[in-house]
Protein backbone atom coordinates (compact mmCIF):
# COMPACT_ATOMS: atom_id res chain seq x y z
CA UNK A 1 0.00 0.00 0.00
CA UNK A 2 2.81 2.41 0.88
CA UNK A 3 5.22 4.06 -1.43
CA UNK A 4 7.91 1.52 -1.99
CA UNK A 5 5.70 -1.47 -1.38
CA UNK A 6 4.67 -1.69 -4.98
CA UNK A 7 8.22 -2.53 -5.92
CA UNK A 8 9.39 -4.34 -2.84
CA UNK A 9 8.37 -7.46 -0.97
CA UNK A 10 4.99 -7.22 0.68
CA UNK A 11 4.42 -7.91 4.33
CA UNK A 12 2.01 -10.37 5.77
CA UNK A 13 -1.41 -10.00 4.12
CA UNK A 14 -3.89 -8.18 6.24
CA UNK A 15 -1.36 -6.83 8.71
CA UNK A 16 -0.87 -3.55 6.91
CA UNK A 17 2.85 -3.93 7.61
CA UNK A 18 4.98 -2.91 4.65
CA UNK A 19 7.36 -5.61 3.52
CA UNK A 20 10.49 -3.66 4.35
CA UNK A 21 9.47 -3.41 7.99
CA UNK A 22 8.30 -6.95 8.55
CA UNK A 23 10.05 -8.96 11.24
CA UNK A 24 11.93 -11.09 8.73
CA UNK A 25 13.06 -8.03 6.84
CA UNK A 26 14.22 -6.29 10.01
CA UNK A 27 16.22 -9.37 11.02
CA UNK A 28 17.79 -9.56 7.59
CA UNK A 29 18.71 -5.87 7.69
CA UNK A 30 20.16 -6.24 11.18
CA UNK A 31 22.30 -9.11 9.90
CA UNK A 32 23.47 -6.95 7.00
CA UNK A 33 24.41 -4.15 9.40
CA UNK A 34 26.41 -6.63 11.49
CA UNK A 35 28.31 -7.69 8.37
CA UNK A 36 28.85 -4.05 7.40
CA UNK A 37 30.39 -3.45 10.81
CA UNK A 38 33.03 -6.00 9.76
CA UNK A 39 33.68 -4.16 6.51
CA UNK A 40 31.56 -6.38 4.23
CA UNK A 41 31.04 -4.35 1.07
CA UNK A 42 28.57 -6.78 -0.46
CA UNK A 43 26.32 -6.45 2.56
CA UNK A 44 26.68 -2.70 2.32
CA UNK A 45 25.64 -2.67 -1.32
CA UNK A 46 22.68 -4.92 -0.57
CA UNK A 47 21.44 -2.63 2.19
CA UNK A 48 22.04 0.41 0.00
CA UNK A 49 19.94 -1.06 -2.78
CA UNK A 50 17.17 -1.92 -0.32
CA UNK A 51 16.87 1.68 0.77
CA UNK A 52 17.90 3.68 -2.26
CA UNK A 53 14.58 3.73 -4.04
CA UNK A 54 12.43 4.62 -1.08
CA UNK A 55 14.87 7.27 0.08
CA UNK A 56 15.29 8.70 -3.40
CA UNK A 57 11.55 8.98 -3.78
CA UNK A 58 11.05 10.49 -0.35
CA UNK A 59 13.92 12.93 -0.65
CA UNK A 60 13.28 13.94 -4.24
CA UNK A 61 9.76 14.88 -3.29
CA UNK A 62 11.10 16.86 -0.39
CA UNK A 63 13.84 18.71 -2.21
CA UNK A 64 12.51 18.47 -5.79
CA UNK A 65 16.08 17.80 -6.88
CA UNK A 66 17.64 14.40 -7.32
CA UNK A 67 21.22 15.65 -6.92
CA UNK A 68 20.42 16.91 -3.43
CA UNK A 69 18.51 13.72 -2.66
CA UNK A 70 21.44 11.61 -3.84
CA UNK A 71 23.80 13.60 -1.66
CA UNK A 72 21.59 13.04 1.36
CA UNK A 73 21.32 9.31 0.61
CA UNK A 74 25.07 8.96 0.31
CA UNK A 75 25.67 11.05 3.43
CA UNK A 76 23.26 8.77 5.24
CA UNK A 77 24.95 5.58 4.09
CA UNK A 78 28.39 7.01 4.69
CA UNK A 79 27.33 7.29 8.34
CA UNK A 80 25.83 3.78 8.21
CA UNK A 81 29.19 2.46 6.94
CA UNK A 82 31.14 4.18 9.69
CA UNK A 83 28.69 3.63 12.55
CA UNK A 84 27.39 0.15 11.78
CA UNK A 85 29.40 -1.18 14.70
CA UNK A 86 27.47 1.12 17.05
CA UNK A 87 24.07 -0.26 16.02
CA UNK A 88 22.89 -2.36 18.96
CA UNK A 89 19.41 -3.24 17.68
CA UNK A 90 17.63 -1.02 20.19
CA UNK A 91 15.47 0.19 17.31
CA UNK A 92 14.44 -1.25 13.99
CA UNK A 93 17.18 -0.95 11.35
CA UNK A 94 14.82 1.10 9.15
CA UNK A 95 14.10 3.51 12.02
CA UNK A 96 17.82 3.92 12.63
CA UNK A 97 18.59 4.54 8.97
CA UNK A 98 15.60 6.83 8.44
CA UNK A 99 16.57 8.74 11.57
CA UNK A 100 19.96 9.46 10.03
CA UNK A 101 18.37 10.31 6.68
CA UNK A 102 15.85 12.61 8.38
CA UNK A 103 18.56 14.66 10.08
CA UNK A 104 20.65 14.85 6.94
CA UNK A 105 17.61 15.76 4.86
CA UNK A 106 16.50 18.48 7.24
CA UNK A 107 19.97 20.02 7.27
CA UNK A 108 20.35 19.74 3.51
CA UNK A 109 16.92 21.21 2.96
CA UNK A 110 17.64 24.19 5.17
CA UNK A 111 21.05 24.74 3.60
CA UNK A 112 19.56 24.50 0.11
CA UNK A 113 16.74 26.85 1.06
CA UNK A 114 19.27 29.40 2.28
CA UNK A 115 21.13 29.12 -1.01
CA UNK A 116 17.89 29.33 -2.98
CA UNK A 117 18.43 25.87 -4.46
CA UNK A 118 15.07 24.56 -3.27
CA UNK A 119 12.06 25.50 -5.31
CA UNK A 120 9.97 28.22 -3.75
CA UNK A 121 6.33 27.46 -3.03
CA UNK A 122 4.19 27.98 -6.06
CA UNK A 123 2.05 30.94 -5.05
CA UNK A 124 -0.12 30.49 -8.08
CA UNK A 125 -1.15 26.99 -7.06
CA UNK A 126 -4.79 26.82 -8.01
CA UNK A 127 -7.14 23.93 -7.44
CA UNK A 128 -8.31 22.20 -10.59
CA UNK A 129 -11.50 23.58 -12.06
CA UNK A 130 -12.77 20.32 -13.39
CA UNK A 131 -15.89 19.00 -11.71
CA UNK A 132 -14.68 15.44 -12.14
CA UNK A 133 -12.85 13.80 -9.22
CA UNK A 134 -9.08 13.94 -9.52
CA UNK A 135 -7.34 10.80 -10.53
CA UNK A 136 -4.82 9.47 -7.98
CA UNK A 137 -1.92 10.44 -10.24
CA UNK A 138 -3.17 14.02 -10.56
CA UNK A 139 -3.83 14.21 -6.86
CA UNK A 140 -0.30 13.00 -6.18
CA UNK A 141 1.12 15.79 -8.37
CA UNK A 142 -0.99 18.36 -6.58
CA UNK A 143 0.01 17.06 -3.19
CA UNK A 144 3.67 17.18 -4.07
CA UNK A 145 3.33 20.80 -5.15
CA UNK A 146 1.25 21.63 -2.09
CA UNK A 147 3.87 20.14 0.20
CA UNK A 148 6.17 23.00 -0.73
CA UNK A 149 3.86 25.27 1.26
CA UNK A 150 4.47 23.41 4.49
CA UNK A 151 7.27 23.95 7.00
CA UNK A 152 10.00 21.35 6.59
CA UNK A 153 9.11 19.47 9.78
CA UNK A 154 5.50 19.10 8.67
CA UNK A 155 6.59 18.03 5.19
CA UNK A 156 8.82 15.35 6.64
CA UNK A 157 6.06 14.12 8.93
CA UNK A 158 3.67 13.89 5.95
CA UNK A 159 6.23 12.01 3.87
CA UNK A 160 7.08 9.59 6.66
CA UNK A 161 3.41 8.89 7.34
CA UNK A 162 1.80 8.78 3.89
CA UNK A 163 4.76 8.04 1.68
CA UNK A 164 6.80 5.64 3.78
CA UNK A 165 3.97 4.36 5.98
CA UNK A 166 5.62 4.68 9.38
CA UNK A 167 3.56 4.51 12.56
CA UNK A 168 3.26 7.51 14.85
CA UNK A 169 5.72 5.98 17.32
CA UNK A 170 8.24 5.19 14.59
CA UNK A 171 8.05 8.72 13.24
CA UNK A 172 8.59 10.05 16.75
CA UNK A 173 11.71 7.89 17.01
CA UNK A 174 12.96 9.00 13.61
CA UNK A 175 12.32 12.69 14.31
CA UNK A 176 13.51 12.35 17.91
CA UNK A 177 10.42 14.06 19.31
CA UNK A 178 7.38 13.10 21.42
CA UNK A 179 4.50 11.20 19.83
CA UNK A 180 2.13 14.09 20.48
CA UNK A 181 4.43 16.41 18.55
CA UNK A 182 4.15 14.12 15.54
CA UNK A 183 0.35 14.12 15.81
CA UNK A 184 0.31 17.90 16.11
CA UNK A 185 2.61 18.38 13.13
CA UNK A 186 0.45 16.15 11.01
CA UNK A 187 -2.73 17.81 12.23
CA UNK A 188 -1.48 21.22 11.09
CA UNK A 189 -0.16 19.79 7.84
CA UNK A 190 -3.51 18.18 7.07
CA UNK A 191 -5.37 21.39 7.81
CA UNK A 192 -3.03 23.39 5.59
CA UNK A 193 -3.20 20.91 2.73
CA UNK A 194 -6.97 20.91 2.81
CA UNK A 195 -6.97 24.67 2.80
CA UNK A 196 -4.69 24.70 -0.23
CA UNK A 197 -6.48 21.86 -1.90
CA UNK A 198 -10.13 21.93 -0.91
CA UNK A 199 -10.76 19.51 -3.74
CA UNK A 200 -9.09 16.91 -1.56
CA UNK A 201 -12.23 16.51 0.45
CA UNK A 202 -14.52 16.87 -2.49
CA UNK A 203 -16.16 19.93 -0.95
CA UNK A 204 -14.29 23.18 -1.32
CA UNK A 205 -13.45 25.06 1.84
CA UNK A 206 -14.48 22.35 4.23
CA UNK A 207 -10.96 21.62 5.40
CA UNK A 208 -9.74 22.71 8.79
CA UNK A 209 -13.00 23.17 10.61
CA UNK A 210 -13.73 19.53 10.13
CA UNK A 211 -11.35 18.71 12.93
CA UNK A 212 -14.05 19.59 15.38
CA UNK A 213 -11.77 21.88 17.33
CA UNK B 1 -24.54 18.16 21.02
CA UNK B 2 -21.41 16.21 22.06
CA UNK B 3 -20.44 15.71 25.66
CA UNK B 4 -16.94 16.62 26.85
CA UNK B 5 -15.91 12.96 26.78
CA UNK B 6 -17.27 12.53 23.28
CA UNK B 7 -15.48 15.66 22.10
CA UNK B 8 -12.21 14.50 23.63
CA UNK B 9 -12.55 11.13 22.01
CA UNK B 10 -13.39 12.72 18.69
CA UNK B 11 -10.28 14.91 18.84
CA UNK B 12 -8.07 12.00 19.80
CA UNK B 13 -9.37 9.85 16.98
CA UNK B 14 -9.10 12.76 14.55
CA UNK B 15 -5.39 13.01 15.29
CA UNK B 16 -4.69 9.36 14.51
CA UNK B 17 -6.81 9.03 11.36
CA UNK B 18 -3.75 9.10 9.03
CA UNK B 19 -2.44 5.95 10.67
CA UNK B 20 -5.86 4.34 10.72
CA UNK B 21 -5.91 4.95 6.96
CA UNK B 22 -2.42 3.56 6.45
CA UNK B 23 -3.07 0.53 8.68
CA UNK B 24 -0.23 1.51 11.05
CA UNK B 25 -2.31 2.18 14.14
CA UNK B 26 -1.70 0.16 17.29
CA UNK B 27 -4.36 -2.63 17.48
CA UNK B 28 -5.89 -1.42 20.75
CA UNK B 29 -6.09 2.15 19.50
CA UNK B 30 -7.37 1.01 16.13
CA UNK B 31 -10.33 -0.76 17.66
CA UNK B 32 -11.36 2.34 19.58
CA UNK B 33 -10.88 4.57 16.51
CA UNK B 34 -12.90 2.27 14.29
CA UNK B 35 -15.75 2.25 16.79
CA UNK B 36 -15.75 6.04 16.83
CA UNK B 37 -15.58 6.35 13.06
CA UNK B 38 -18.66 4.16 12.73
CA UNK B 39 -20.74 6.69 14.66
CA UNK B 40 -18.96 9.96 13.64
CA UNK B 41 -19.76 11.25 10.15
CA UNK B 42 -16.94 13.80 10.16
CA UNK B 43 -14.33 11.24 11.10
CA UNK B 44 -15.71 8.84 8.53
CA UNK B 45 -15.40 11.51 5.85
CA UNK B 46 -11.89 12.42 7.02
CA UNK B 47 -10.84 8.78 7.01
CA UNK B 48 -11.93 8.50 3.39
CA UNK B 49 -9.86 11.59 2.59
CA UNK B 50 -6.84 10.15 4.38
CA UNK B 51 -7.18 6.94 2.43
CA UNK B 52 -7.20 8.96 -0.81
CA UNK B 53 -4.04 10.72 0.29
CA UNK B 54 -2.38 7.43 1.11
CA UNK B 55 -3.37 6.13 -2.32
CA UNK B 56 -2.06 9.26 -4.01
CA UNK B 57 1.33 9.05 -2.31
CA UNK B 58 1.54 5.38 -3.20
CA UNK B 59 1.26 6.12 -6.90
CA UNK B 60 4.29 4.73 -8.76
CA UNK B 61 7.02 7.16 -9.68
CA UNK B 62 7.38 8.34 -13.21
CA UNK B 63 11.14 8.32 -12.79
CA UNK B 64 12.99 5.59 -10.97
CA UNK B 65 16.61 6.25 -10.16
CA UNK B 66 19.00 3.34 -10.40
CA UNK B 67 21.11 2.94 -7.26
CA UNK B 68 24.27 1.74 -9.04
CA UNK B 69 25.86 5.07 -10.03
CA UNK B 70 25.09 6.62 -6.65
CA UNK B 71 26.56 3.63 -4.84
CA UNK B 72 29.75 3.83 -6.92
CA UNK B 73 30.10 7.50 -5.98
CA UNK B 74 29.67 6.62 -2.34
CA UNK B 75 32.31 3.88 -2.49
CA UNK B 76 34.75 6.23 -4.22
CA UNK B 77 34.23 8.67 -1.38
CA UNK B 78 34.70 5.98 1.27
CA UNK B 79 37.85 4.67 -0.42
CA UNK B 80 39.27 8.17 -0.78
CA UNK B 81 38.68 8.87 2.89
CA UNK B 82 40.22 5.54 3.86
CA UNK B 83 43.35 6.49 1.87
CA UNK B 84 43.41 9.89 3.55
CA UNK B 85 43.09 8.23 6.96
CA UNK B 86 46.04 5.96 6.16
CA UNK B 87 48.11 8.96 5.14
CA UNK B 88 47.19 10.72 8.38
CA UNK B 89 48.28 7.68 10.38
CA UNK B 90 51.59 7.48 8.53
CA UNK B 91 52.33 11.17 8.68
CA UNK B 92 53.72 11.30 12.24
CA UNK B 93 56.11 8.43 11.47
CA UNK B 94 59.56 8.86 9.91
CA UNK B 95 59.02 9.66 6.26
CA UNK B 96 60.14 7.02 3.86
CA UNK B 97 63.37 8.16 2.23
CA UNK B 98 64.33 7.69 -1.34
CA UNK B 99 67.98 6.78 -2.14
CA UNK B 100 68.48 10.41 -3.07
CA UNK B 101 67.10 11.52 0.24
CA UNK B 102 69.35 9.13 2.14
CA UNK B 103 72.39 10.41 0.24
CA UNK B 104 71.41 13.96 0.96
CA UNK B 105 71.00 13.12 4.63
CA UNK B 106 74.39 11.45 4.87
CA UNK B 107 76.22 14.07 2.84
CA UNK B 108 74.59 17.21 4.08
CA UNK B 109 73.78 17.15 7.74
CA UNK B 110 72.75 20.77 7.47
CA UNK B 111 69.69 19.62 5.53
CA UNK B 112 68.17 18.52 8.81
CA UNK B 113 66.45 21.39 10.42
CA UNK B 114 64.92 20.57 13.77
CA UNK B 115 61.71 22.36 14.63
CA UNK B 116 61.59 24.96 17.38
CA UNK B 117 60.55 22.48 20.04
CA UNK B 118 63.50 20.26 19.17
CA UNK B 119 65.86 23.20 19.53
CA UNK B 120 64.45 24.00 22.94
CA UNK B 121 64.66 20.37 24.06
CA UNK B 122 68.26 20.09 22.83
CA UNK B 123 69.26 23.23 24.70
CA UNK B 124 67.68 22.01 27.94
CA UNK B 125 69.31 18.59 27.57
CA UNK B 126 72.73 20.21 27.05
CA UNK B 127 72.23 22.47 30.05
CA UNK B 128 71.22 19.53 32.26
CA UNK B 129 74.17 17.44 31.06
CA UNK B 130 76.63 20.23 31.84
CA UNK B 131 75.23 20.57 35.35
CA UNK B 132 75.37 16.83 35.89
CA UNK B 133 79.01 16.57 34.79
CA UNK B 134 80.04 19.48 37.00
CA UNK B 135 78.32 17.93 40.00
CA UNK B 136 79.86 14.52 39.29
CA UNK B 137 83.33 16.08 39.05
CA UNK B 138 82.85 17.83 42.38
CA UNK B 139 81.69 14.62 44.00
CA UNK B 140 84.69 12.74 42.63
CA UNK B 141 87.14 15.23 44.25
CA UNK B 142 88.28 14.60 47.90
CA UNK B 143 86.67 16.83 50.44
CA UNK B 144 89.17 18.88 52.46
CA UNK B 145 88.53 20.87 55.57
CA UNK B 146 91.02 23.20 57.16
CA UNK B 147 91.70 23.02 60.88
CA UNK B 148 91.43 26.73 61.23
CA UNK B 149 88.32 28.48 60.16
CA UNK B 150 89.19 32.04 61.09
CA UNK B 151 89.05 34.34 58.18
CA UNK B 152 91.93 36.37 59.50
CA UNK B 153 94.84 34.36 60.89
CA UNK B 154 96.74 35.62 63.92
CA UNK B 155 100.41 36.23 63.30
CA UNK B 156 103.07 33.78 64.69
CA UNK B 157 100.65 31.13 65.93
CA UNK B 158 101.27 27.39 65.93
CA UNK B 159 98.16 25.23 65.40
CA UNK B 160 97.81 22.00 67.31
CA UNK B 161 95.16 19.33 67.89
CA UNK B 162 94.88 17.60 71.27
CA UNK B 163 93.32 14.37 72.34
CA UNK B 164 89.68 15.23 72.97
CA UNK B 165 89.43 12.96 75.98
CA UNK B 166 91.73 15.28 77.94
CA UNK B 167 90.24 17.26 80.77
CA UNK B 168 90.74 20.97 81.09
CA UNK B 169 93.20 20.43 83.88
CA UNK B 170 95.21 17.98 81.76
CA UNK B 171 95.23 20.44 78.86
CA UNK B 172 96.44 23.17 81.17
CA UNK B 173 99.17 20.89 82.52
CA UNK B 174 100.22 19.88 78.99
CA UNK B 175 100.43 23.49 77.78
CA UNK B 176 102.31 24.59 80.91
CA UNK B 177 104.81 21.76 80.54
CA UNK B 178 105.50 22.53 76.90
CA UNK B 179 105.68 26.29 77.43
CA UNK B 180 102.68 27.20 75.27
CA UNK B 181 99.76 29.45 75.78
CA UNK B 182 96.50 29.41 73.87
CA UNK B 183 95.90 32.49 71.75
CA UNK B 184 93.26 31.10 69.40
CA UNK B 185 90.52 28.51 69.40
CA UNK B 186 89.46 25.94 69.89
CA UNK B 187 87.90 26.01 66.43
CA UNK B 188 85.02 23.90 65.15
CA UNK B 189 87.51 21.10 64.52
CA UNK B 190 89.04 21.31 68.01
CA UNK B 191 92.28 22.96 66.90
CA UNK B 192 94.02 25.46 69.14
CA UNK B 193 96.39 28.19 68.20
CA UNK B 194 99.32 28.48 70.61
CA UNK B 195 102.42 30.62 70.97
CA UNK B 196 105.55 30.14 73.05
CA UNK B 197 105.24 31.61 76.54
CA UNK B 198 107.32 34.70 76.91
CA UNK B 199 107.45 35.70 73.28
CA UNK B 200 107.67 39.48 73.23
CA UNK B 201 106.19 41.80 70.69
CA UNK B 202 108.74 43.18 68.28
CA UNK B 203 110.77 39.99 68.27
CA UNK B 204 112.37 39.41 64.93
CA UNK B 205 110.80 36.95 62.57
CA UNK B 206 113.81 34.70 62.68
CA UNK B 207 113.73 34.55 66.47
CA UNK B 208 109.95 33.91 66.46
CA UNK B 209 110.37 31.09 64.04
CA UNK B 210 113.04 29.49 66.15
CA UNK B 211 110.85 29.67 69.21
CA UNK B 212 107.95 28.12 67.30
CA UNK B 213 110.24 25.34 66.05
CA UNK B 214 111.24 24.51 69.57
CA UNK B 215 107.66 24.62 70.81
CA UNK B 216 106.55 22.32 67.99
CA UNK B 217 109.30 19.85 68.90
CA UNK B 218 108.16 19.77 72.55
CA UNK B 219 104.53 19.31 71.62
CA UNK B 220 105.27 16.51 69.16
CA UNK B 221 107.04 14.67 71.93
CA UNK B 222 103.85 14.52 73.97
CA UNK B 223 101.60 11.60 72.85
CA UNK B 224 98.48 13.53 73.88
CA UNK B 225 99.14 15.98 71.08
CA UNK B 226 97.61 14.46 67.97
CA UNK B 227 98.80 16.94 65.43
CA UNK B 228 101.16 19.90 65.21
CA UNK B 229 101.25 22.27 62.30
CA UNK B 230 104.38 21.49 60.28
CA UNK B 231 106.88 24.28 60.00
CA UNK B 232 109.42 24.86 57.29
CA UNK B 233 113.03 24.88 58.25
CA UNK B 234 113.56 28.34 56.87
CA UNK B 235 113.11 31.62 58.57
CA UNK B 236 109.85 32.60 56.94
CA UNK B 237 107.18 33.48 59.50
CA UNK B 238 104.61 30.73 60.01
CA UNK B 239 101.56 32.48 58.57
CA UNK B 240 103.38 33.62 55.48
CA UNK B 241 104.00 30.06 54.34
CA UNK B 242 101.75 27.48 52.88
CA UNK B 243 98.64 26.75 54.89
CA UNK B 244 98.37 23.79 57.16
CA UNK B 245 97.87 20.44 55.50
CA UNK B 246 94.27 19.64 55.02
CA UNK B 247 92.50 17.04 57.06
CA UNK B 248 90.54 14.57 55.11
Amino acid sequence: MRGPSHTEPQGSPGTGEPGYRSGASAAREAALIARIANGDRRAFEELYNLYHRRLARFLTRLTRRYDIAEEVINDTFWIVWRKAGDFRGDSQPSTWILGIAYRRARNAFRASARMGAVENPDESLQPPTSEEPMRAEELRDWLVRALAHLPVEQRLAVELCYELGYSCEEIAAIMACPVNTVKTRLFHARAKLQKILPVLGGTAGSGERRGGK
Amino acid sequence: MMTVDERNEHQEVWLVLPWLASGRLDPSERERAEQHVRVCARCEEELALQQRMCGAFAEPDRVIYAPGPSFRKLMERIDAEAQADKRDVRAPQQPRLSPRGIAARLGHVALWRPPGAAWAASFLALFALTGLLTTAYRWSEPVYRTHTDSAEAIQNVLHIALDRSLTIAQVEELLRASGARVVEGPGSTGVFGVTPVGMQPGTSAVAVNRQLQRLATRLRADPRVLWVQPLAQDDTPVNQRAPAPPER
